[in-house]
């Protein structure tokens, strides 16, 4: 079953266009990723798809309901931390999951439960006689995502969940996610933190300028964008190796610590095997060797900057090109 | 799992939650009770009695009386301060995306300033008996006068502190215009003063003034005068409020996310 539904979905203010012309789908019981550098329309998709603003253009279908037609009944169903901090600075920590859970109505008792668990799944325990407006920036961000789970939901979407926390409290929260997944729930994250998106999610999309660039799991993405892999050969001497590497492929010369010939190549065994032949032909020894895949991170880099050219090449198509 | 409360009760539940703390409590129950006895006794010597229909009240009767429009006013300011501090910390946007509408999140705001107003007026009467007992003539209109004073003020001035707050950015700002409106209307009103034996232009400042006539129909409750003019006065605050209340419904539900 699809949780999430999106087709042609659109959302412009004035004449910026932050969300254009999507199409999403997440399936049920999965952990879809949402990447995009600074502005690229994260949040705006997260609120057309909680009901929050309406689309310019596009449908929206969660959880088999028409968004449009049936906002609440889709909000009943969801839950959503935003990107935008929020709590009550007058409440301690406890007491704020605890009216939480009642403003969900989720009964009194199942509350308390709730509370006692999230104060401990969240590291919290310490904090939780103190005022939201007294603790720090991380802990009530904390308090935020923790309460979230105060109700029950089908889906629950959080836009950038992790930022402020330190590396402990982010495992943990992953971890927690992770668990909530087995249990059935779907996720729709948003992430700058490219190992975050790795680690926890079935599917990625990476957007920007409001337009989804590539949708893939994260193994896929890599075998697609990142099958070109770094090969490092370090050589002794500051040996000019221009002549000698001709026909070897593309490749960088640098002479930091002694001198290393860096070559990135879509079939790395290959032109592993004719560049260790030419330098043993020229009787250049090798002092070390490495080959390395490309990271999520770096094939983020490629199909943003990718992207952005495409854009710029949009925008400005009467000017010549000079490739 | 579920409770099954209406959702308006909900949020009327966390409105009182997150508005009732010791610094209400005074300023809403504490300062006006102060202000009734030393005010009231302070100014006897000045103002020895206060000619009211066919009676005469003594300052303290006609001071407590006062205090219980004044209140019903004052306590209004939590609605604007609810949402006020729901922009600035986010939970405005959090209860739009979860279980409620624009619409419930509205009338909630409205019903939590409209029991503030009552319980507060409650208390008011009650801690004010002792001063206007004397002159007190409750009869079959008292309740029905103090229960739409209550109701309506609650609406009027909640929502003239609604579109302030929905109207200003800053916290400065908020902070200084709520209270130089609020305390505009209590001093230019009838709370405090009666408007026989003003300057003709305050006397007519006071009417122009929506305590004004909300603190009359009060009195008229309490001392037993209604007449044509509270009618009159009544229909007014009802005009009044429904007018800035569909003002701020407006202007509520085109605020921006
Ligand atoms: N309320 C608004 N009015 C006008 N423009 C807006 C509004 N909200 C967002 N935008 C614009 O829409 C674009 C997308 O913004 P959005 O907040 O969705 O980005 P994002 O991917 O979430 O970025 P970030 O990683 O910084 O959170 C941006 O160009 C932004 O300036
Ligand atoms: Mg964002």
């Amino acid at each position: 079953m699809l949780c999430v539904e999106a087709k042609s979905l659109s959302k412009s203010y004035g004449n910026v266009t932050a969300v254009d012309s999507i199409d999403l789908s997440v399936e049920s019981g999965k952990i879809f990723g949402f990447l995009g550098p600074n502005g690229a329309g994260k949040t705006t998709t997260i609120k057309l798809l909680t009901t929050l603003i309406l689309p310019t253009s596009g449908t929206i279908n969660i959880l088999g309901m028409d968004a449009a037609r049936y906002p609440l009944k889709v909000r009943k169903k969801i839950g959503v931390v935003l990107q935008q901090p929020s709590y009550e600075p007058n409440l301690t920590v406890e007491r704020s999951l605890e009216k939480y859970g009642m403003m969900w109505d989720v009964d009194s008792k199942t509350r308390r439960d709730r509370v006692e668990e999230l104060l401990a799944a969240f590291d919290l325990q310490e904090i939780r006689k103190k005022k939201n407006d007294d603790i720090s920036i991380g802990q009530r961000r904390r308090v935020q995502v923790a309460r979230e789970f105060m109700h029950d939901m089908d889906l629950l979407f959080l836009d950038e969940p992790t930022v402020g926390l330190d590396p402990s409290a982010r495992r943990g929260l992953l971890d927690y996610i992770k668990g909530k997944v087995r249990d059935g729930l779907t996720i729709f994250f948003t992430t700058h933190i490219l190992e975050e998106a790795e680690y926890l999610c079935d599917e990625i999309a990476i957007i920007n300028h409001g337009k989804i660039i590539a949708v893939d799991t994260p193994d896929e993405l890599k075998n697609k964008f990142g099958r070109e892999k770094t090969i490092k050969v370090h050589i002794g001497k500051a040996e000019d190796v221009g002549a000698i590497l001709q026909g070897v492929g593309k490749y960088e010369v640098s002479h930091d610590e002694g001198t290393v010939i860096t070559l990135h190549s879509a079939d790395s065994e290959q032109a592993l095997v004719k560049i260790l032949q030419v330098l043993n032909a020229n009787n250049i020894a090798v002092e070390d060797l490495s080959v390395v895949p490309t990271s999520l991170e770096e094939i983020f880099l490629t199909v943003v900057k990718n992207s952005n050219n495409n854009f710029g090449g949009k925008l400005a198509s009467n000017s010549s090109s000079d490739k | 799992m579920e409770g099954n409360l209406h959702p308006i009760v909900r949020l009327i539940n966390r409105n009182l939650t997150i508005s009732l703390n010791m610094g209400f409590v005074i300023w809403q129950v504490i300062f006006p009770v102060i202000y009734i006895f030393v005010a009231g006794f302070a100014y006897t010597a000045l103002i020895h009695n206060v000619p009211f229909g066919q009676k005469n009240l003594d300052y303290p009767a006609f001071i407590s009386s006062g205090m219980i429009g004044f209140n019903i006013m004052n306590s209004t300011l939590i609605s604007g301060i609810i949402i006020w501090n729901d922009r600035r910390h986010g939970m405005f946007e959090q209860i739009l995306v979860g279980p409620f509408t624009r619409a419930q999140y509205i009338l909630s705001n409205v019903y939590t300033i409209g029991i503030i107003g009552l319980v507060s007026a409650g208390l008011i009467t009650a801690i004010g008996y002792p001063l206007f007992f004397k002159s007190v003539e409750f009869n079959i209109l008292t309740v029905p006068l103090v229960v739409f004073a209550s109701i309506t003020g609650a609406i009027l001035f909640g929502s003239i502190a609604s579109i302030i707050s929905t109207r200003l950015k800053s916290s400065e700002g908020f902070n200084v215009v709520i209270n130089t409106v609020f305390l505009f209307f209590a001093f230019v009103s009838t709370a405090f003063y009666p408007a026989e034996g003003a300057p003709p232009i305050l006397a007519t400042a006071f009417y122009l003034n929506p305590l004004t006539y909300l603190v009359d129909v009060v009195r008229a409750g309490i001392f037993g005068n209604f007449t044509g003019t509270v009618a009159y006065e009544m229909v007014v605050l009802v005009a009044g409020a429904a007018v800035l209340f569909s003002i701020a419904t407006k202007l509520l539900s085109k605020l921006e996310i």
